[in-house]
């Protein structure tokens, strides 16, 4: 698999997480150029480095040179080893930003992950916690990752001070399974987490209360669980959000997730999430939105064999990430529309020939 | 000649392969544009001969790598209208089949 020799260069700091990732399963290396260059405070920021240290942290042999302005820098990416690590991240973007770009990394490490990362547990920016255990985790079972799968939310956080603690454990496979997922199903029950931290414990009821009032007109399989954390476990600033998960009959994913802004009452935060959960489900297809780039990964990453997938339309940051995997890769995916049984729709089927990708790091037991 | 074939037989559809894979489009663009009309309003924005180029607006947008989506309120408002609610009432186990057979 490694191409020594071959550097995939970039300009630019968007998408760097998905490079990255692409950068260390591939074995190639990469360059960043011109990051921020025309900004006013040009360079990588204080995450972006965070994010680089943690890749250190859970590689080995991982070369990592940033110039002295700091807008360039070259990834020679090592071996995954996974194992017992813990992470502080900074408070500017939640653990999600962290996470996400480890979920897709774990399964193919040396050693099973048991990864602590410390900060904000939910913005708006990234996935929440609550997200990566109920939708995130759920997709990579697709894909035969389960056992020993898990994300413990162990205290939470809200911006700005943070104060949270998640752990999360994955085991390591030696290659994904092929994926064929084309009939999304329907959407047979609703559950949801409403967390309230800092604040009276009534809000998250009020947010239940106001999402029921959108959801139960559709399916009475409603389950909104308030999540309550006190003391210690409820960070250092108040906070409180709503994630919601659709899950239909053929076990397709949708979620949604709204945030507590200064101003907004519960109400507020609760219909944004409803409504938004809503619009993914009118998008449909299998995998959602906000997963697709993992599913894509996952199927590349399968067996040499053809997988498949329906989707709704793919986001911008997808769009990016199948041109990303081809320069990694050399994959390209088919995309056709998928009306095939009769009905119009924006759906399209997503489908790849494996690179047969095997994880060679793993400890043979 | 089979390509405008193509095209004409689908024409409300895009080009999903080529979109992605030979386009310079920034994935934004590649969402937004129409399947007629795409390529050649580029292709003009580019020969606009000024010397002096302002800088793209993609740029300014927030561009920050995040991987939710913005909330639009917009958006979101137009789901008190009753009519779009039960517009994807077939999504549903509850819902009746909605015309298409299942």
């Amino acid at each position: 698999m490694a191409q020594t020799g071959s550097v995939v260069t970039y300009t630019g700091h968007l998408y760097l997480r998905q490079r990255l990732v692409l950068a260390i399963l591939s074995g190639k290396a990469i360059r960043v150029e011109k990051i921020r260059s025309d900004d006013a405070s040009p360079g990588l920021t204080e995450y972006e480095i965070s994010l680089l240290r943690l890749i250190e942290k859970i590689t080995n042999g991982s070369v990592i040179e940033i110039s002295v302005t700091g807008t360039a820098f070259m990834l020679k990416p090592g071996t995954i080893v996974g194992g017992s690590v813990v992470h502080d991240c900074p408070l500017m973007r939640s653990v999600g930003y962290f996470l996400e770009p480890v979920i897709m990394l774990a399964p193919f490490a040396k050693k099973p992950f048991h990864l602590n990362l410390r900060g904000v547990t939910t913005d708006d920016n990234d996935l929440s916690v609550d997200l990566i255990r109920t939708v995130t985790l759920p997709h990579l079972q697709l894909f035969g990752i389960s056992d020993g799968l898990e994300l413990q939310i162990k205290k939470r956080g809200a911006q700005p001070n943070g104060g949270g603690e998640v752990h999360f454990l994955c085991p390591v496979v030696r290659q994904a399974k092929t994926l064929n997922f084309i009939d999304p199903g329907k959407i047979k029950r609703i559950r949801g987490i409403s967390h309230a931290v800092r604040v009276s414990p009534q809000f998250s009821n009020r947010m239940i209360d106001s999402a029921r009032s959108v959801l139960n007109r559709y399916i009475p399989d409603v389950y909104l669980y308030s999540d309550v954390y006190k003391g210690e476990e409820s960070g250092k600033s108040p906070g409180y959000a709503l994630s919601l998960v659709a899950e239909s009959t053929t076990t397709a994913m949708h979620c949604s997730e709204a945030v507590s802004k200064p101003g907004e009452t519960p109400e507020d935060v609760a219909l944004g999430a409803a409504h938004a959960l809503l619009a993914e489900i009118r998008r449909g297809g299998c995998v959602d939105r906000k997963h697709q780039s993992l599913v894509l990964l996952m199927m590349v990453l399968g067996s040499e064999d053809v997988g498949r997938c329906r989707m709704g339309e793919p986001s911008p940051r997808t769009v990016q990430f199948l041109r990303d995997v081809r320069d990694f890769f050399g994959t390209t995916f088919k995309v056709v529309p998928a009306d095939s049984d009769g009905v119009p729709n924006s759906h399209l089927i997503f489908s790849c020939y494996g690179t047969g990708y095997i994880n060679v790091n793993r400890t043979i037991t | 000649a089979a390509i405008t074939f193509n095209l004409g037989r689908r024409n409300r559809r895009k080009d999903w392969f080529s979109l992605i894979y030979s386009s310079s489009l920034t994935p934004r663009q590649v969402l937004e544009t129409n399947p007629s009309a795409e390529a050649r309003e580029v292709e003009d924005d580019l020969d606009d001969g000024d010397f002096f180029q302002l800088r793209s607006a993609a740029t300014t947008v927030d561009d920050t790598d995040k991987t939710k989506e913005d909330l639009d309120p917009e958006d979101l408002k137009q789901w008190s209208d009753e009519e779009l609610l039960d517009s994807i009432r077939h999504l549903f186990i509850t819902g009746d089949s909605g015309g298409d057979h299942d």
